[in-house]
């Protein structure tokens, strides 16, 4: 059951390759947070009840619900153009993203011969979701789409932690959650003070401070 | 004592953003520094008492390096945090303003602290991550188009760049299996264990997202940006601590690499960096023309000269601990007089720039003579620092390293002294007005600068102790 879910979250990301619509990015962005939820929910035994409540705050409660509802206000706030605009064309970001995917799952296969102790789909994915999420940062114009690319990258990180036994303290997970918040929280402050001052929000016209 | 380090800022902070009363922030700004130099001279002469909770003291605690970079940061903090008074007064900043500006302000110092105390690998990169969230609305403080631009650079690219970290934390967490956490003594105990190949990938990661916040090149792009924007007194927490807590967080994890055996590794990493940094400052070194970036670029240069120290063993190492507290100290002196020059002259080009000597000839001079203490002239540590590097070339068999070592340290000299001297000497193109500053314009630097003077010429030996302490961390 839980390699279907790690196989859709992966998908989503190919989804998110061939979108065109800012709109879109937001809702894979919560449908990820969902399958990251039904991840850790599928896999609770052994874990006491906080952390259970924990993770199921962070993923389903933070990264499903209240991030993507908080940037679809930013967005509709601002009224920005729906298009992503991206420097490469469709097809060929397309190819890139079908590359990223097969060497996600090389990755899962080698790793699943070496030691054990690491899921080795939860990997492969992991490292897909990372690659694809920095390879659309440096592809989309609109800085809007860098947040929500960030966010996935985060995202990856999240299932890449999920892949190691190794439980971290319940002090650093709280930090780690606490600073992503935060980090989208300040993102999306100064997203709306960009667009209004910069009167845009292509990257683009991020060029008066250079040498 | 962890525990006021890290709480009383907070504390304070949420009393000053409830009161926004001009003397109660002010008071604030001056007491947290001051209760972390009390702090410090106590750990230093071995005082050490312990407030609860106790669990602090699993995650948190005093090392030998630890108590350097905490005493390297304290200083540049009280001196930035007397000059921002002078801030306040210069830009007319309205009382809620103060009070947002000391808060963040708290919570990038503790946030700082943070770092150098963690015991705990993803505890540091949660404070480290923490510093840049807080040092980012600071940078956007003068709400300026261009600050505005120098913010989203900084908060976008550090906090990717510290992303890529935790994941090679991650890394070294499957690699660490054996060891079974991450805290940094067991770390160092067991690293024989760790499995090299995963040690290797998750140093390649850190080391790009840490190098990302110390702005080594090639991954420096945010911070001639951030530290020309960000008003003067943030700047120089910027170059004078911020850095040094991210580099803090590489020296402790090159202590793994070096207790695993792989340091050949990491030490040809740190000497590439170290000179492509070198480089890129001496190649923007002269054609910059906005005064703030020329002094971010020596930052990167000085970053820089670090890495290569640390890649050079023992004496290097010490030669490294020396540079840290000289570099830090100068920049702040010169960021701060930075912020009098602006405020003279209200403009960050080097060219409209003349005859400082003769408009406000304190400023002048500590001017200049923050420029002979970063360039590394004696009597000041810097001197001793960069002799003791090449040094440590000839000892360990590099010393072709020296000649373009050399070559790219003259001409950031030539470079950097081109533009202060110019702007220093030459007839004022302004009014003859002399306008005066007030005292806390110019106490932090004279305060910094006769501590660099007393640490080149005559080393106390409690400040050498400390020093070979966090110089023997490494071996």
């Amino acid at each position: 059951m839980s390699n279907v879910i790690i196989i859709l979250l992966g998908t989503t990301m190919l989804y998110v390759f061939a979108a065109s619509r800012i709109e879109a990015y937001v809702k894979t962005l919560a449908l990820q947070g969902i399958f990251l939820f039904l991840l850790v929910i599928l896999d609770i035994n052994g874990l006491s009840w906080l952390n259970i409540a924990f993770l199921v705050l962070e993923t389903l409660i933070i990264k499903g619900i209240i991030i993507p509802y908080f940037l679809l206000n930013v967005i509709r706030k601002n009224e920005i153009g729906r298009e992503v605009e991206p420097y490469l064309s469709q097809f060929y970001s397309l190819l890139i993203g079908s590359a990223i995917f097969i060497f996600g799952f090389v990755a899962a296969f080698w790793s699943s011969k070496i030691e054990a102790g690491i899921k080795p789909l939860y990997f492969g994915v992991s490292l897909v979701l990372i690659i694809a999420s920095l390879f659309l940062i440096v592809n989309r114009k609109r800085i809007i789409t860098h947040i929500l690319c960030y966010m996935m990258l985060e995202n990856g990180i999240f299932l890449l932690s999920l892949s190691v036994a190794n439980e971290m303290p319940m002090l650093v997970n709280v930090g780690v959650l606490l600073d992503l918040f935060v980090g989208v929280y300040l993102f999306a402050i100064f997203f709306n003070k960009i667009q209004s001052m910069f009167d845009g929000n292509h990257i683009d016209i991020l060029t008066d401070l250079k040498d | 004592m962890i525990t006021i380090l890290l709480f009383l800022p907070v504390l304070l902070g949420v009393v000053v953003l409830l009161s926004s009363k001009r003397e109660i922030t002010r008071i604030a700004l001056l007491l947290v520094p001051a209760v972390y130099l009390i702090i410090v001279i106590c750990i230093w002469s071995g005082i050490n008492w312990i407030i609860l909770p106790g669990w602090l003291n699993i995650y948190f605690s005093f090392d030998p390096i630890g108590i350097y970079f905490l005493a390297v940061m304290t200083v540049v903090f009280s001196a930035s945090s007397i000059y921002s008074l002078f801030y306040f007064k210069e830009h007319n900043v309205s009382p809620q303003k103060e009070a947002a500006y000391t808060v963040t302000n708290f919570l990038f110092a503790a946030s700082m602290a943070g770092v150098i105390l963690s015991t705990h690998l993803a505890l540091m990169w949660v404070f480290v991550e923490a510093t840049t969230l807080s040092s980012a609305l600071l940078i956007y403080f003068e709400r300026k188009k261009s600050s505005l631009e120098a913010a989203w650079k900084y908060i976008y690219i550090c906090s990717i760049g510290i992303s890529l970290a935790f994941v090679g934390i991650i890394f070294l967490s499957i690699g660490s299996k054996p060891v079974g956490s991450l805290f940094f003594s067991d770390l160092y105990k067991h690293a024989s264990q760790i499995n090299p190949f995963w040690l290797l990938i998750s140093f390649v990661f850190v080391f790009v997202g840490f190098g990302t916040k110390v702005g080594v090149a090639p991954i420096h792009a945010w911070l001639p940006d951030a530290h020309s924007e960000a008003p003067s007194p943030i700047s120089a927490m910027l170059s004078g601590t911020l850095l040094n807590t991210a580099f803090l967080g590489l020296i402790r994890y090159q202590e793994i690499m070096v207790s695993a055996h792989q340091e050949y590794f990491s030490n040809s990493l740190f000497l590439i960096t170290g000179f492509l940094s070198l480089l890129i400052s001496a190649v923007f070194m002269l054609q910059v023309k906005n005064y703030k970036r020329m002094l971010a670029y020596s930052s990167i240069e000085n970053m820089g000269i670090l890495f290569i120290g640390i890649a050079l063993g023992k004496l290097g190492i010490f030669a490294a601990m020396i540079l840290l507290v000289a570099h830090s100290f100068s920049k702040t002196s010169l960021f701060l007089t930075s912020g009098n020059i602006l405020h003279l002259y209200k403009t960050k080009k080097i060219e409209n720039v003349n005859g400082l000597l003769k408009k406000d000839s304190l400023t002048g001079w500590l001017w200049i003579i923050s420029l002979l203490s970063i360039s590394g002239m004696p009597p000041f540590p810097s001197f001793i620092a960069k002799f003791l590097i090449i040094k440590a070339m000839f000892t360990m068999n590099l010393g072709w390293l020296a000649v373009p070592f050399f070559i790219l340290l003259a001409v950031i000299i030539y470079g950097m002294g081109g533009s202060v001297f110019k702007m220093s000497f030459g007839e004022s193109n302004f009014d003859g007005t002399n306008s005066k500053l007030n005292f806390s314009a110019y106490a932090g630097q004279i305060i910094i600068l006769v501590l660099l003077l007393i640490i080149g010429t005559n080393i106390p030996d409690m400040i050498l102790n400390i020093i070979k302490n966090a110089a023997g961390f490494l071996n």
